[in-house]
């Protein structure tokens, strides 16, 4: 996790173009080879991380603090007029939740244009559904705990109470939660670079680095390798550290 | 029931209707310059110059109106024309559904792939626990739900393809062409299909009827095939229908890797040149199919589990 931060920071030669070293093998001097314009797949690999990792987890962290809010106060509101707005936001997050992923990515793309822009909007428009539905659902157990109940007859606002009592009991869950979503995320905007509708080459995006890596599967097969292994590397770390 | 699902059905059409008109207007308000991309993805020209741009607008009718415009299109939709093609100026309705028919072949293989070695896997899994099937449902079931579709396509690709050369790469039309895409597209739902089925499959084992079949002294297979299996498939049926519903369009990158001609490939082609009358034809199909598969599902849940009624 802080080794990917750091490797996101750093300014690897992603463009460093060598024309005279063009899709050669890895070697000592490129360990992951070169690509079709004599880019270093190692360094554009790397570079990667910003974009893939980054955005990933940028998108999910914007989804949070939406899906977050909506949910406390759908949670926490009480009344008839309340409910009725409440029944309608989760009806919504019902739907948005059973579209697939690259489907919202499509009709996205399909509005607003391809772009890495519009791929932002679709992964935070799917993404802060589910995390409005949990912060809705934790909200309205723990209005009801003790500890909510005495701060509220000792005469605390709404607002104090969400933010010093609420929203402390539920960010275990929340966390839980964006770890989990995190992966999709950046499996979405891979995919969607990679259909030519995200992040646009030359930027090292994995999902778009595979697609113009499989152009040349069969003289270079190590373009197609490297980014596929890179991807499945952190979706798969990702997952793990999940479970503990 | 059958209340319910005429007052669903009923509500299809609307949905459709105010989606169309959305992604119509917002298409057209928000997409960009549309006449300059489909220009470009015409003839290599990047700047095309203004005369020529005039001149397409007029041709395409994005010059008139936005109201006048939706309403054209909305007439020919009802009579079941949905326009022309922006960039070839073919008539998109028989594209649309010819590619939607592909999409619905591989869809269904896809997920008869995932189920015959999903459900199979998550019952023995959940009835030997700590075996060697439960362990492989746990760890292969991992993996492969790391391993997103545009990385195993090009792997298999690369693997079967292009090293070992069994099967051809790209295509569509001969059953040795649908290997690698059905199977591509199979992954996912085996690895998530097998952890429900298993995870239904105990629910039901520790359920007093199947108490009661043992006690019977029924085989365990004739348990497990009678008593075990209706019950531990409801909530894979229920993901069966949107997964149905998102292959249909949302197999793109399948469909993209293996060169296969179906709704998801032509709508990211469509995407990609701006060209509308496509992208609208196709996001009102994959939708129509997308909610009459949800309905469909949730009604067939319903029929096999009282307990939902």
């Amino acid at each position: 996790m802080a080794a990917l931060v750091v490797v996101a920071v750093i300014d690897w030669p992603v463009e460093a173009t060598d024309f005279a070293n063009r899709l050669d093998p890895p070697s000592g001097t490129h360990l992951l080879g070169t690509d079709q314009l004599g880019r270093d797949v190692l360094a554009r690999v790397l570079g990667g991380v910003r974009w893939t990792v980054g955005l990933g987890a940028a998108a999910v962290l914007v989804s949070v603090v939406i899906g977050t809010a909506v949910g406390l106060a759908t949670g926490w509101l009480d009344g008839t007029r309340a409910r009725i707005v409440g029944t309608l936001v989760q009806s919504v997050v019902d739907l948005v939740v059973a579209l697939p992923a690259l489907l919202v990515g499509l009709l996205v793309a399909a509005v607003l244009g391809p772009g890495l822009a519009p791929a932002m909007i679709a992964l935070v428009v799917m993404g802060w559904a589910p995390f409005a539905r949990l912060a809705h659902r934790l909200t309205v157990t723990a209005r009801t705990e003790e500890w909510v109940v005495a701060a509220r007859s000792l005469g605390a606002g709404p607002v104090w109470i969400l933010r010093v009592h609420v929203l402390p009991a539920i960010t275990g869950p929340l966390r839980e939660a964006f770890t989990a979503r995190f992966v999709g995320a950046m499996l979405t905007l891979a995919g969607l670079s990679f259909l030519g509708l995200g992040v646009q080459p030359p930027t090292p995006e994995w999902g778009a680095m595979l697609a113009e890596g499989r152009t040349y599967a069969f003289v270079a097969p190590w373009l197609v390798a490297a980014p596929a292994a890179a991807v499945v590397l952190v979706s798969a770390l990702a997952g793990r550290s999940r479970i503990r | 029931m059958i209340g319910l699902a005429l007052r669903r059905s009923a509500l299809i059409p609307l949905v459709l209707l105010v989606a169309s008109a959305v992604v119509f207007c917002l298409s057209r308000l928000l997409g960009g310059n549309v006449t300059r991309s489909v220009i470009r993805s015409r003839s290599l020209a990047s700047a095309p110059d203004p005369a020529a741009e005039a001149r397409l607008a007029a041709e395409l009718g994005l010059d008139r109106p936005l109201r006048d415009q939706y309403l054209a299109w909305l007439a020919g939709a009802v009579r079941g024309d949905l326009g022309r093609s922006f960039t070839t100026r073919a008539a998109v309705g028989p594209e649309v559904l010819g590619a939607a028919g592909v999409s619905a072949t591989l869809a269904i293989l896809g997920l008869a792939v995932a189920l015959a070695v999903a459900v199979p896997a998550g019952v023995l899994a959940a009835d030997r626990p700590g075996g060697a099937g439960d362990r492989a449902v746990d760890r292969l079931g991992a993996v492969v739900l790391a391993v997103p579709e545009f990385v195993v396509g090009p792997v298999l690709v690369l693997v079967v393809a292009v090293w070992a050369g069994w099967l051809p790469a790209l295509g569509w039309g001969t059953p040795a062409q649908a290997v690698l895409p059905v199977v591509t597209l199979a992954f996912f739902p085996a690895a998530l299909a097998a952890r429900l089925v298993r995870a239904e499959t105990r629910v039901a084992l520790a359920h007093p009827s199947t108490t009661t079949a043992v006690a019977k002294g029924l085989t365990r297979r004739r348990v497990l095939a009678v008593h075990v299996l209706p019950r531990s498939l409801t909530a894979v049926l229920a993901e069966a229908g949107p997964f149905l519903a998102g292959t249909l369009g949302g197999a793109v990158v399948v469909e993209v890797v293996f060169d296969v001609p179906g709704l998801g490939r032509l709508l990211a082609d469509a995407i990609g040149s701006r060209d509308l009358p496509t992208i609208q034809a196709g996001l009102v199909v994959v939708l129509a199919v997308a909610l009459v598969l949800t309905l469909a599902t949730e009604l067939l849940g319903r029929a096999l589990d009282p307990r939902l009624r």
